[in-house]
């Protein structure tokens, strides 16, 4: 469903990503982990083309997407979330996700109709307002709700697109145990043919939700298995040890 | 997101029926400061669309709207084709030349969309000032006004040229409205709040703006139109950037992003031009005074402050009315 071959990137002499082929079948669970500056959210840039790679390519639903710009990946399917919340701020929780969801029906750059009064983008918002628990904040400002709900409305932005594959970076990040706890719940609302890449810092949350576990270390691909293998691999419990304690 | 509230209902309506009592019983001179403040309400309106909720700070608005008065003038006066035609000539060339200039500007933000808005104006401009068919210094004259007789209307006498532009300005708010709550300008407004993330959501950020732009255009083309028929002699000033200068001042004055302030803008900007042009030469000082005074406030503007302070009392107040009406309905019913 998604795929990368020989992903390369550099910033000046900083090698960010390097050699990185990945793989998703349709309906996969994958988890990136990896310590700070590992290069995760780098690669996420290269997947969706808000960066460059200087090598190597992307390939969504079997196709070369690496020529195209953000916005045309982003209409065949491919959507994420940002680690560091990039919500509408002014607007309300049901104006974000209507936002996308417009986009999403085709009612984005319609000049005859309002998208926001259309029954579809009603339908995607409520589904999604459901699936990421956002029903009792629907009418508030993002500014008079809560990081952590912040942090469901920024993967519901995301979902509201109804994509393919969706990309979630660290959609825990900040909140508390209880909130990661809601987010496990999130991930079993999700429909099971919705390919997801999620980078996750929280080990036991990782285990739980990957199907795969891809671990990237100075922007290198250093295990790439399934769960059990992970836990029990000396090279991970290394980087673990070494650099995720004090993280 | 637009959204009108009671407050902006009460002074709509405050302000349409002071400019209609204005249009039927002033004098000549009350008649001709009226008219000046429609035209430049019909501006100011295509300006806050972009500026208010596209955050497109643009510096040509004012050779958009000379634009539009020079097709004008060209189309009817030079080349004597009926002036209905000549009108939507000219907003059509000004919204495609809207379009391009929003199309070409997309991709800056800025200082940088300001400073390559405020080029294509003067370009505009010393275009307009040297091409021979424009007339040059000496502009164009002899432009006549839409001719309404089929339905008794003469627009040469004053009042009724003024009726006429306070319907179009209204017709205007009308549209500006329904586009900002159109698919379009609804993603406008996304993209102003957050650019990146409509194009992480699929939308192309560029063809939104480049079609706001151009809408913004035609309306700023009809402002133009409005104006050569109002003077009935255009000359290159028009497309002069101090026009687009006086245009965002005015719509800072009144309250970016919010359409109504606008229109208060332009009634406080013309009258106190007027005002104080009558005592001194130098109203441009008094009015960059009030400007300072305005902007340090912190408010958005003269509407954004009193909206500040009785937007919410009266909203209140109107959903308290509501609610006992609803109550005592349910009273005579039982
Ligand atoms: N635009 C940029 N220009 C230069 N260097 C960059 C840029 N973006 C990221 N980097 C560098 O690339 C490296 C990888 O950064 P990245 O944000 O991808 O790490 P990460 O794995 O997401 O880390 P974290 O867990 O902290 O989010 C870091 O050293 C970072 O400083
Ligand atoms: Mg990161």
């Amino acid at each position: 469903m998604l795929e990368t071959r020989n992903l390369d990137k550099s910033f000046g002499a900083v090698h960010v990503t390097r050699d990185v082929s990945l793989k998703l079948e349709r309906g996969e669970r994958r988890v990136i982990l990896g310590p700070n500056g590992a290069g995760k959210t780098t690669l996420f840039n290269q997947l969706v083309g808000e960066l460059t790679p200087d090598s190597g390519s992307v390939h969504l639903a079997g196709e070369d997407v690496t020529a195209l710009p953000v916005a045309r990946r982003a209409r065949r399917g491919l959507s994420r979330s940002y680690q560091k919340n990039t919500l509408f701020d002014g607007l309300t929780v049901e104006e974000n996700l209507s936002l996308a969801a417009a986009v999403h029906t085709g009612n984005a750059s319609q000049l005859w109709s309002d998208s926001f009064t259309k029954p579809e983008v009603h339908e995607i918002v409520a589904e999604v307002a459901e699936q990421v628990n956002l029903m009792p904040y629907i009418h508030a400002r993002v500014s008079e709700i809560s990081y952590g709900v912040r942090r469901q409305l920024e993967v519901g932005v995301a979902l509201a697109t109804r994509p393919l594959v969706l990309l979630m970076d660290e959609p825990t990040s900040g909140v508390g145990p209880e909130m990661s706890k809601g987010f496990h719940d999130l991930l079993n609302n999700l429909p099971r043919d919705l390919t997801l890449l999620i980078i996750e810092h929280d080990m036991d949350l990782a285990f739980d939700v990957a199907d795969t576990i891809t671990v990237l270390n100075y922007g290198e691909v250093v295990f790439d298995g399934v769960p059990e293998a992970a836990r029990n691999s000396k090279l991970l419990k290394e980087i673990y040890l070494g650099s995720w304690e004090d993280a | 997101m637009f959204r009108h509230n009671a407050l902006r209902y009460a002074v709509l309506v405050a302000l349409s029926l002071a400019a209609l009592f204005q249009a039927l019983t002033a004098e000549y001179f009350g008649l001709e400061i009226l008219t000046e403040i429609l035209i430049l309400a019909v501006l100011v309106l295509a300006l806050d669309m972009v500026a208010g909720f596209g955050g497109q700070v643009s510096l040509c608005h004012g050779a958009l709207m000379g634009v539009g008065a020079y097709v004008y003038a060209l189309v009817s006066a030079k080349a004597g084709i009926a002036p209905p035609v000549a009108m939507a000539s000219a907003v059509a060339v000004t919204g495609v030349i809207a379009w391009v200039i929003g199309a070409i500007c997309s991709r800056s933000h800025g200082i940088y969309f300001i400073m390559a808005t405020l080029a294509f104006g003067q370009m505009a401009y010393a275009y307009v000032f040297e091409a021979p068919v424009f007339g040059g210094d000496d502009g164009l004259s002899g432009i006549s006004r839409l001719d309404l007789s089929l339905f008794g209307i003469d627009l040469d006498d004053s009042r009724s040229f003024a009726l006429f532009c306070l319907a179009v300005a209204g017709a205007v708010y009308g549209a500006s409205v329904m586009t900002l709550q159109s698919g379009l300008g609804r993603s406008l407004t996304g993209v102003m709040h957050n650019e990146q993330r409509m194009r992480a959501l699929g939308l192309t950020v560029w063809r939104v703006k480049a079609d706001v732009f151009g809408l913004s255009g035609m309306i700023a083309g009809l402002a133009g139109v409005l104006a050569a028929q109002h003077v009935m002699y255009i000359s290159p000033g028009l497309l002069s950037w101090t026009v687009s200068g006086e245009a965002l001042v005015v719509v800072i004055l009144g309250g970016l992003g919010t359409l109504v302030g606008p229109l208060i803008g332009a009634a406080a900007f013309v009258l106190l031009k007027h005002e104080i042009s009558a005592w001194t030469d130098h109203w441009h000082l008094v009015v960059g005074v009030v400007l300072i005074a305005v902007v340090m406030s912190g408010a958005n503007g003269i509407f954004g402050w009193a909206e500040a302070r009785w937007g919410g009392w009266l909203e209140r107040r109107m959903a308290d009315a509501t609610r006992k009406h609803e109550q005592e309905e349910v009273v005579s019913d039982a």
